[in-house]
């Protein structure tokens, strides 16, 4: 059944919200693990949007991307987690703030 | 899929079943010669099978792909990069440590984002494109056992990249919101339909998030902030791939989007696009006036870079006849992928035997000219052409950018071309007039004992350095038949 | 032969290339060979070229290479060749060999005599260039070679700070005329859209009409370049000072060659010239006033250089005058006969020179007649011709272009008085010269008798400058014709007249002493007219006084003063900003995710305001 049972902008809205808070995770947190779930929120939001704007259309399109996004957040998250593990062994810390040897 | 569709995509093919030859192999017996002679000779092959897909372009591969000329040529140009890369890198690991053998599976992989980037014409193109070229570059940057610096770098990179792919990924999401397509040419019939009038705040909210998440992958000011950083922790041929490849396949990505899905049409965002060109220039170039590191002043001149290759956008968008834009798009692209990988071909081979620290103090370059004139040779015609200095591809590049933005009338962004490009001189040649004077630090290994590959690379460079800027003309002709 | 045309300059170009990169590191001979055998090849492939063209004289334009195309801009390596360009090609290779082998043996014990046949190669090739070129930009580059070489030989012995600043000057003057010639190119190019030179007479003739502001302004522009290269009044200044480089450098560029690509830009573009009367006419003028004050200045110099270079600014001002009188192939014609007996006369004082310990003063000379036997008899063949005694090859050209300036309507009288004038002052300097050196009291004795390798090309040279006049050169098609018919014999009598004369009264003067002088020399007058004139009318005085003196005092004053500042402020505000900036790499990621927020915020209000 084509179309979006609720109104396509309130979706928009929780995505466009969820994608701050992501955002402002990504300023405010200091542990590298919190920083890689705000990015999972960010990509989430935007998967969302895209579901949603799917469903509006009735368009595949939408839920087809949203795996994409998926898949690439798990790709980016796994690389991630494997750089945590390194960050760890040699800063002998998560907090990313400590991690500022280059700079000007 | 049909047999012309699969001859079209012939490079694709060429660089995923390498790419699967090398996992084979890697997994059967460990040896870096075999996965350095695959990874290259994929790669060229990569090149060369343009050759045959040539015969069938232009043709459309699903809606995600488009077989052209454009994407062609591009495609085989980040190829050929990506075995420069390849050579440099070989020489550059001998001396390290370790199981480098991913290293050569990973530089396939992002080469083959890389080409996919250049045959985009859809959203999920676009995003596996980039995705696979950025992922597979995370890891390229942790790669090597020394210190922290390439952690550091990579875990920065990983998290702004992220997120500037998940700002990018919203824009799209608005803009399918609002117009209900994915792929470009739909795009643009549904904008020059009128349906963009309905909802025109979410569709330009939507522009200004991709571009700001390509503006990232561009190093674009504001953007930029991750680029010295990351390149000054990654291995210097690594950071020449990132440099050159990653941000040439994006701009052509962009510009791809840009005139295919008729966003050129706001002007609204022409004067953002601007906006970011002007700062660009300006902040890259004064950034680099001072600095003593060299891949940090590459890292700041290339942001510069990409702010004089904005230009060709909002050329492309004001002009009532894009081609002249376009046109000088191409050949900077060219100029400017080739240039940046010389010069960072230079950093990855003097510190072939650096140990922990890589050889990228302006200090270290002390007495090059003397100590090594061929490599010296090439770094200064890279420097060259970096600054536009005529007979070098650079000065063509440059020339060919100021004709398209006179030809539009673009004087503000064309003062800052000439501010920028007049602080950038200074800073190039004083890297040039450091090679000359008489050093006693660093020892850079000498010319002996560097290998036959990275020695053919080295005058291959230079040779189409100059080659491009004293015989412009054919390649010229060449991309006005296929733009 | 004709598609072998770009092998003439490429010759000298790759000699000059390899003694570059090789520095001084071939043995001597070799360098030598290398040096005068390219440009002799040359001469030899313009040889060849003449003869088919002589089977073939029609003008043809060779196109080579496009070097871009952008846009309507397209810059090409092109040559055109027609009677112009075979004469001048012939004249360049064919003197530059003879002074090249001349300088075999002149600069034989110069420890720089790599650098030396690389600079005169590399001119050789500009050279070539500029006369071959078939559009103006093209031509630009050879005109620009041709002034780098100059400099870098003018400043050849460059352990002098003396001839380092000759060699300046001669950059700096010469780069005003240049300047202007940029602009008077860029004026055709945004008129006429192309900078061929065939192409750009057709259109010029198509789109003005004769005395139109824009093409009077545009060949204003060029004339301002000719009188520069050409050391034409008010930029002349340079010449004599540019006797600081080797005497065979100012042979080849500083008589024979260089100096004259003005006369050769005015006859190649004269089509243009033809549409701007009030232009023709200040060459004519300009031509005529050159002549003149060089004239009375060479007669009051004791370097032996100096006066050569007068003279040649002022055989160079006949050659304006012929021009602009419309005696087009006059002028070219005074050219190449110029071309022989100057190089002749510096090559002949080169040789003095050179057996006489390094003197220039030719009152330490004298008596060389029977000491110097080759000298003398060249310098006594290149002075007849200069001074245009009757069947020398000098007589014939001067004598055609005063024949046209009597003609020339209006002034044209005048001209061809103040012509007259000058031949009769030429006569007189130029056996002033000869009876000083050559006769009487000898005063120094040379160590050294010139050696074949500049006895032959002095031998054949005094064959060109008296035969010189009788070759008839190929330009009927390349130049319009001058009007014909004859003036009253009255007038040729005149001008065959007044060189005897001078020659005579010169004779009176200085050889004979029945005629003395030494009272009006010796009166306040004639002594302070004798300094004027020494000092070149005062012009580096007048120069010094205009534009030096101001500007060093403007420096002066500005040394701490508001240009300098606004010039430090750019520097100071560049390095402020920098650090400004480079404080914001704090190399925190947390920062640099706030500032792509930001960045994002802005671009969103951006297009929210311009949306």
């Amino acid at each position: 059944m084509p179309g979006l049972q609720v109104p396509l902008e309130h979706v928009l809205m929780m995505a466009a919200a969820l994608f701050i808070a992501g955002l402002v995770g990504l300023m405010v947190r200091r542990n590298i693990i919190f920083i890689l779930m705000s990015l999972e929120v960010m990509l989430n939001a935007s998967a969302l949007a895209f579901v949603a704007a799917g469903a509006h259309w009735g368009q595949a399109d939408g839920q087809i991307i949203f795996m994409l996004i998926l898949t690439v957040a798990a790709a980016e998250v796994s690389v991630g987690l494997g750089l945590v593990l390194l960050l760890q062994r040699r800063f002998k810390t998560l907090d990313m703030d400590n991690a500022n040897r280059l700079r000007d | 899929m049909n047999l012309a569709a699969m001859q079209g995509l012939l490079p694709l093919l060429v660089l995923g079943l390498g790419a699967a030859v090398l996992m084979l192999q890697i997994s059967i017996r460990r040896q870096l010669g075999w996965s350095y002679a695959i990874t290259v000779a994929t790669l060229l092959l990569g090149a060369a099978a343009m050759e045959p897909a040539m015969q069938v372009a232009p043709l459309q591969v699903t809606p995600l792909l488009r077989v052209d000329n454009l994407g062609l040529f591009f495609g085989s140009l980040f190829c050929l990069s990506g075995a420069v890369t390849a050579v440099i890198s070989r020489d550059y690991l001998r001396s390290r440590e370790g199981e480098n053998e991913e290293y050569f599976l990973l530089l396939l992989l992002s080469t083959l984002g890389a080409v996919i980037l250049a045959y985009s014409t859809h959203v999920a193109a676009l995003l596996l494109g980039l995705e696979l070229l950025s992922v597979a570059l995370y890891a390229l940057i942790a790669y090597p056992e020394r210190g922290t610096l390439p952690l550091e770098a990579a875990i920065k990179y990983l998290v702004l990249s992220g997120a500037a792919s998940a700002t990018l990924l919203f824009g799209f999401a608005l803009i399918y919101a609002a117009l209900g397509s994915l792929e470009y040419a739909e795009i643009a019939v549904q904008i020059s339909a009128g349906r963009a009038a309905t909802s025109p705040a979410l569709i330009l909210m939507g522009a200004a998030m991709v571009f700001a998440g390509l503006g990232f992958k561009l190093s674009v000011v504001p953007f930029h902030m991750w680029t010295p950083d990351v390149y000054e922790g990654a291995p210097a041929p690594i950071s020449g791939f990132l440099a050159g490849v990653s941000k040439g396949a994006v701009f052509i990505a962009v510009l791809r989007w840009f005139l295919e899905s008729g966003f050129f049409q706001y002007s609204s965002l022409l004067a953002g696009i601007t906006l970011l060109s002007i700062a660009s220039i300006l902040v890259g170039n004064l950034l680099a006036l001072l600095q003593t590191n060299v891949k940090r002043i590459l890292a700041y001149s290339s942001i510069a870079h990409l702010g004089y290759l904005l230009i060709v956008l909002v050329a492309a968008g004001v002009s009532p006849e894009p081609g002249l834009a376009v046109e000088a798009g191409g050949y900077y692209v060219v100029a400017y992928v080739i240039t940046t990988l010389a010069a960072f071909s230079l950093l990855g081979l003097i510190s072939r035997q650096s140990g922990d620290r890589e050889y990228d103090q302006l200090s270290d370059l002390a007495g090059l000219f003397w100590k090594q004139p061929g490599l010296a040779a090439l770094f200064t015609v890279a420097l060259l052409s970096l600054a536009g200095i005529p007979l070098t591809a650079g000065f063509i590049g440059k020339f060919y950018l100021i004709s398209a933005g006179v030809d539009a009338a673009l004087w503000g962004l064309l003062a800052a071309l000439v501010i920028g490009s007049a602080i950038g001189i200074f800073y190039y040649l004083r890297i040039i007039y450091t090679m000359t004077t008489v050093g006693e630090q660093a020892n850079p290994g000498t010319t002996a004992d560097m290998l036959v590959g990275s020695r053919l690379v080295v005058y291959l460079l230079i040779f189409a350095m100059l080659y491009l800027g004293i015989v412009p003309e054919p390649l010229m002709g060449y991309l006005r038949t296929i733009l | 032969m004709l598609d072998f045309l770009w092998l003439i300059p490429l010759l000298p170009l790759a000699s000059a290339a390899l003694l570059m990169v090789t520095a001084g590191s071939l043995p001597r001979p070799l360098i030598a060979a290398c040096g005068a055998g390219s440009v002799g090849l040359a001469a030899l492939c313009v040889l060849l070229t003449g003869l088919s063209w002589a089977h073939d004289p029609v003008p043809r334009q060779m196109e080579l290479w496009t070097w871009m195309q952008v846009g309507t801009l397209r810059p090409t390596i092109g040559f055109y060749l027609d009677g112009l360009t075979l004469v001048m090609m012939s004249v360049i290779t064919g003197v530059g060999f003879l002074i090249h082998l001349y300088s075999t043996e002149f600069m034989e014990e110069d420890e720089s005599l790599s650098r030396y046949f690389a600079y005169m190669n590399l001119f050789v090739a500009a050279m070539l260039i500029l006369v071959m070129a078939d559009n103006l930009l093209f031509l630009y580059l050879g005109w620009e070679g041709v002034g780098l070489c100059s400099y870098l030989l003018v400043g050849f012995w460059y352990r002098d700070p003396v001839n380092g600043a000759a060699a300046r000057k001669a950059f700096v003057v010469t780069r005003i005329g240049d300047t202007a010639m940029a602009l008077g190119l860029l004026l055709l190019f945004t008129e006429l859209g192309t900078l061929d030179i065939q192409q750009l007479a057709e259109l010029a003739q198509g789109k003005w009409q004769p005395g139109d502001t824009t093409i009077v302004l545009a060949t204003a522009l060029l004339l301002g370049g000719a009188v520069g290269k050409s050391a034409q009044l008010p930029l002349h200044t340079w010449l004599p000072d540019a006797m600081a480089g080797p005497t065979p450098v100012s042979a080849l560029i500083h008589a024979a060659t260089m100096v004259t690509a003005g006369v050769y830009l005015i006859a190649r573009n004269h089509e243009l010239f033809l549409l701007a009367p009030p232009t023709l006419l200040a060459v004519a003028v300009l031509g005529l006033l050159t002549l003149l004050l060089a004239a009375f200045t060479a007669l009051n110099q004791h370097d032996i250089k100096r006066i050569l270079a007068y003279s040649t600014i002022s055989q160079i001002g006949y050659m304006f005058l012929g021009l602009g009188v419309g005696a087009w192939s006059a002028g070219i014609f005074h050219l190449v006969t110029h071309a022989f007996f100057k190089a002749l006369l510096f090559l002949a004082a080169g040789a003095v020179i050179h057996c006489l310990h390094h003197e220039h003063n030719i009152f330490r000379m004298g008596g060389l007649r029977t000491r110097l036997p080759v000298a003398f008899w060249s310098f006594l063949i290149g002075s007849a011709a200069l001074a245009a005694l009757p069947f020398t090859s000098g007589f014939y050209s001067k004598d055609q272009i005063l024949l046209a300036a009597y003609q020339w309507p209006q002034i044209g009288p005048w001209l061809w008085a103040g012509g007259l004038l000058g031949a009769l002052l030429t006569a007189i300097y130029s056996f002033r010269l000869v009876f000083i050196v050559f006769f009487g009291e000898a005063q120094t004795e040379p160590d050294r008798q010139p050696g074949w390798r500049m006895a032959l090309p002095l031998s054949i040279l005094c064959v060109a400058s008296i035969v010189g006049g009788w070759i008839s050169l190929p330009l009927a098609e390349a130049l319009p014709a001058t009007q014909s018919g004859h003036p009253a014999a009255a007038v040729e009598w005149i001008s065959i007249a007044i060189p005897v004369i001078g020659v005579s009264l010169a004779y009176l003067i200085f050889l004979g002493r029945q005629l003395d002088l030494s009272a009006l020399v010796n009166s306040g007058l004639g002594q302070r007219l004798h300094q004027f004139w020494y000092s070149g009318w005062r012009m580096d005085a007048l120069y010094n006084w205009l534009w030096v003196r101001p500007y060093q005092f403007t420096a002066r004053l500005l040394k701490d003063e508001p240009v300098d500042l606004a010039y430090n402020g750019v520097v100071h505000t560049s390095v402020a900003l920098h650090h400004l900036l480079s404080n914001l790499q704090t190399g925190r990621m947390r920062w640099y995710a706030s500032t792509m927020v930001g960045g994002l915020i802005v671009l969103l209000a951006v297009l929210a305001r311009a949306g």
